[in-house]
């Protein structure tokens, strides 16, 4: 008996043969439609002959733009700056808060001995790392225009930029949970204006969640943020990678951009 | 009950099978169609999903390459095509208003800075995932002329419901005057 | 007979439990998106929302209910005490430990990437880390299914396996399968750089690995449902079943083809080759077929109930069904919404139509039509058919029961049927936010929906007190439970509809054949390899 014990996996079981027949046959057409019939309809030069139609319809990576003509290149500098999460970490590259301090003697000036000013500069306490950084690196670079900082950052290395990030990185943020707890959080700044293409400011400024260069708003002096804005907006500032500060900006209306200021700054 | 089925069993068996063997006939005939009518649309339409894929590195995007920040937007190519690069990140298309001319063909070329984003352009059956990392190239051509909203349909983050763009379909004479200046294109909200 | 009842009443119940939370979050969703609220002045909540509703729709409140109903199956079935209780138990506490891991970040404002993770958007570890223990708790399940149909099999040598245990197990096998891809991209894709090994992520990978998860567990949360229209509604009805065959080979049909197609969710990404987009389309086309078989064979069955009962003519004998009967009224509401549902999916899987519909909220109408509606109503109707062997109490308040159904059925029409209409207008699906200035049409239908999804809400409150009060009823000798007997029970099989091999097979090579190339490729694509980017609030 057990010599002709029947077995699944047998050319002589019926079931096997049919089912997995039927599914290698429907399995072998599809692939005969998908990578060689349906490419040799496209009129694309990749698809052409055999091989190229079967590797293209494969999704083998290959340059699809092949005569293009040359990126047009910009008319002013633009940020050059790379951003990702690991930019400053790291042994070798990360900021010395220490060292930092020393650099920022030069700053105290206009930032505050502790990078809270009384001046209209925007307050460096507790600002992210990667925000000061970026903005260093593109004064230096021209990206952003600024008559008194592009001297200031003459002559340092890079990685003094780093230590300044970190420096100012690290100090405690003045109070202004208190003066913006005060009034009401304004529209533009809770849920923004989706019909215009305005995303509430929390949703990159580190509220709700943080865009990678983007800064922390609060508290910032109310004409900083205003003259900023506006300078996105009439594109006077352009170190805003890919215009997604610009883009924002562009389409805020002139209460829009003094509601939210306001709000930033603890003020009224 | 049960004994009436059995005394039967025999005829009642073979008549299940047969009409069983008949639907299921029927259900697969049904299904071949549905795919005889995809290859059909893909064949003669050569209408088919996107396949081109082509790699590059969401970060250095604005730095150097296609899809620096001024050469977005539309470009006039040598055989009279156009070229549309366009930039999704937290939380908009980059060019926001995208102008192209009607009766034209057209390749679109997009790709995402920072997460997965999607993009459709209502009244079109232009659809598209713009993943970081990828490419995604696609080749249309408008009939009409006319305004189409462009919303990011995949979710990207808080910001997600506010992040569109705007594409602008005028006729070809419109576009060449615009053309003549040097540069991308593009068009004012 | 059934030996562990309260291992199976802890499932579901705590099924049920999740069940209610979600619906009300659900609810609430519908409502402050709608014009009868004002914008939310935190947009993140919604999305916390939606992950939140998704994650426990979508992974801990089906797969309890068929861990709880898959273990009742084991014991009834096949007349012999669960093998594993312990292991049962052990699965059972990494659910509850692993749903709370998940749910507790989420409302935290920590992990708003909704269920289907989006990388390279990364939140906190915490959430997939609770995702991971729900799954795994799961395959608990899945390898005591297996152990228990094997140590029957060899006390019973060539007997027929029972068709609910042979269903039960391809449910099993099937999700213990499907649930690889998605727990592949949460260990090597996206837990290293949530928990900060490393900081770079393929999103393209991560979606094709999803996609082999995202489908075929439409057909998991399907399985328990079919096992009821094949196994409990023929019999509660006082009919048979037409064909025990055919049951079985709709079971494999699933378990070979609910797999090797997830790729038409990627129709538009850039990352897939067309060739396999095509490949995996018509695997879709031939996954509806267990399907059509099965609406065949149940609507026969239900002819022969109603034919027994004296139903007459052509027509006539719909007339004769006992429509008073619970799980007749809950089988028709299931097939009406699966035929909708249905409907709509034929549309979503042609990649032509797709795209007027992709991401919009007819995608959401869909889903919720053919989970929500013809999946969860069964559900419904299992946890009645088995809530008094479970308890030892008749169910009473049959008024009450049909009361909660017909809300549910009606509730689930007039949520979907409008996200359907406002989808083709163009409304996309997860936005917090929607401006109804001069769109007075989405607006109607938006409230619409709103206010079938308050039905939905009074009908699973009804559910929940329908189980709560049978615990308070008073004790009774109940009839032992019967599964439905086909017209022609086999007294043999062939080894292939008597076990699952050929079948979990054909699935495994189909996966080699369907996704082995475009996960090996872009597995070596390091250029695709993207910096993540971690979301949630930072002051």
């Amino acid at each position: 008996m057990n010599d002709h014990r029947p077995r699944l996996i047998s050319l002589r079981n019926p079931w096997f043969t049919a089912s997995a027949g039927a599914v290698l046959i429907l399995f072998l057409f599809t692939v005969f439609v998908g990578f060689v019939w349906l490419p040799s309809a496209q009129n694309d030069a990749l698809f052409k002959g055999l091989l190229n139609a079967i590797c293209s319809a494969a999704g083998v990576p290959r340059a699809w733009l092949s005569e293009a003509s040359p990126p047009v290149q910009p008319k002013a500098p633009v940020s050059s700056v790379v951003l990702t999460p690991d930019m400053l970490g790291g042994p070798s590259s990360g900021g010395s808060v220490g060292r930092g301090a020393t650099l920022a003697l030069r700053c105290t000036m206009c930032h505050g001995a502790r990078g809270v000013s009384a001046a209209n500069t925007p307050n460096l306490a507790g600002q992210y790392e990667a925000s000061i950084y970026k903005e260093l690196r593109d004064f230096q670079s021209g990206a952003r225009t600024s008559a008194v900082m592009a001297p200031m950052v003459v002559g340092l290395g890079d990685q003094d930029l780093r230590d300044l990030s970190a420096y100012y990185a690290s100090l405690p943020r003045g109070d202004v949970s208190a003066a913006q707890q005060a009034h009401a959080m304004p529209n533009i700044v809770a849920t923004g204006s989706p019909m215009r293409n305005i995303a509430p400011c929390g949703s990159c400024h580190g509220d709700m969640a943080i865009k990678l260069g983007a800064p922390w708003l609060g508290p910032q002096p109310h004409d900083y943020l205003k003259s900023q804005l506006e300078a996105f907006a009439n594109d006077r500032r352009h170190n805003d990678i890919s215009a997604q500060m610009r883009n924002i900006a562009r389409n805020m209306t002139a209460d829009e951009i003094n509601a939210s200021a306001s709000y930033y700054a603890g003020s009224k | 009950m049960a004994e009436t089925f059995s005394a039967k069993s025999n005829d009642t068996a073979a008549l299940a099978a047969r009409l069983e063997k008949r639907w299921a006939f029927m259900m697969v005939s049904i299904m071949a169609l549905l795919v005889g009518v995809m290859i059909f649309t893909g064949l003669h339409w050569a209408m088919m999903p996107p396949s081109r894929v082509e790699t590059i590195n969401p970060s250095t995007l604005h730095v150097s390459g296609e899809f620096v920040e001024s050469n977005l937007g539309s470009a006039v190519e040598a055989d009279g095509s156009i070229t549309v690069r366009i930039i999704g990140q937290q939380y908009s298309f980059t060019p926001q208003c995208i102008v192209v001319p009607a009766k034209t063909p057209i390749t679109f070329r997009v790709t995402s800075a920072d997460v997965i984003h999607g993009m459709l352009i209502t009244g079109t059956n232009i659809n598209s995932m713009v993943e970081p990392g990828y490419i995604s190239t696609f080749k249309t051509e408008f009939e009409q002329t006319g305004d189409h909203l462009m919303p990011c349909h995949e979710y990207c983050g808080v910001g997600h419901e506010a992040m569109w763009a705007n594409v602008r379909v005028v006729d070809k004479d419109a576009f060449s005057k615009m053309a003549a200046k040097a540069g991308r294109l593009t068009c004012d909200l | 007979m059934i030996s562990n009842r309260r291992l199976m009443l802890a499932h579901f119940w705590l099924a049920f439990a999740v069940f209610g939370l979600a619906v009300l979050l659900g609810e609430w969703q519908m409502f402050i998106r709608s014009p009868l609220h004002g914008w939310l002045h935190n947009p993140d909540l919604y999305y916390r929302s939606v992950t939140a509703h998704g994650t426990v729709m979508g992974y801990v409140f089906p797969t309890l209910v068929a861990m709880g109903f898959g273990y009742a199956i084991c014991e009834l079935s096949l007349g012999q005490p669960l093998i594993g209780r312990r292991w049962a138990w052990a699965g059972y506490i990494m659910i509850i430990v692993g749903s709370v891991a998940a749910v507790v970040p989420v409302a935290m404002g920590l992990d708003s990437v909704l269920y289907t993770f989006y990388p390279p958007m990364i939140g906190n570890a915490f959430y997939y880390i609770g995702v991971v223990l729900v799954v795994v708790g799961s395959w608990v399940w899945v390898v005591l299914m297996g152990i228990n149909l094997n140590a029957w099999k060899r006390a019973h040598p060539s007997a027929p396996v029972p068709l609910p245990m042979f269903a039960n197990v391809a449910a099993a096998y099937l999700w213990g399968w499907t649930a690889v891809g998605a727990a592949l991209e949460l260990l090597f894709q996206i837990l290293p750089v949530a928990l900060g090994f490393t900081n770079t992520i393929n999103a393209g990978l991560s979606r094709v690995l999803f996609s082999w998860t995202l489908h075929a567990i439409v057909y998991f949360w399907l399985m328990p449902a079919y096992i009821a229209f094949y196994t409990i509604v023929p019999r509660a009805i006082g009919g048979r079943l037409y064909s025990d065959t055919m049951a079985r080979i709709s079971f494999a049909l699933f378990l070979v083809f609910s797999m090797p197609i997830g790729i038409h969710h990627l129709f538009a990404d850039p990352q897939v080759g067309s060739g396999f987009k095509f490949v995996h389309s018509v695997f879709t086309a031939m996954v509806a077929v267990p399907t059509l078989l099965t609406v065949f064979t149940i609507c026969a069955s239900v002819e022969i109930a109603a034919r027994l009962r004296g139903g007459k003519g052509v027509f006539g004998w719909l007339k004769a069904l006992p429509w008073d009967n619970p799980q007749m009224l809950a089988l028709a509401f299931s097939f009406v919404m699966l035929g909708f549902g249905g409907a709509g999916g034929l549309i979503n899987m042609s990649y032509q139509l797709d795209s007027t519909v992709h991401n919009t909220q007819w995608v959401t109408g869909h889903f919720h039509l053919i989970f929500g509606g013809a999946i969860v109503i069964m559900y419904f109707a299992i946890a009645y058919d088995l809530w008094p062997h479970l308890t030892g109490r008749a169910m009473q308040h049959l008024g009450l029961i049909r009361t909660q159904l017909w809300l549910w059925f009606i509730g689930m029409i007039v949520t979907t049927f409008p996200w359907h209409y406002v989808g083709i207008l163009g409304m996309p699906r997860r936005m917090a936010y929607f401006d109804y200035t001069g769109m007075s049409a989405e607006a109607v239908s938006v409230i619409m929906s709103t206010v079938g999804g308050a039905l939905l809400v009074v009908s699973a409150i009804l559910f929940l007190v329908i189980l709560y009060r049978n615990h308070s009823g008073s004790r009774a000798e109940i009839a032992p439970f019967t599964f439905s007997r086909a017209i022609h029970e086999p007294t043999s099989l062939p080894l292939a509809l008597n076990g699952l091999g050929l079948w979990v097979g054909l699935m495994m090579a189909l996966t080699i054949t369907n996704y082995g190339y475009p996960i090996a490729r872009l597995i070596g694509l390091h250029d695709a390899q993207v910096p993540a980017v971690f979301i949630g609030a930072k002051r």
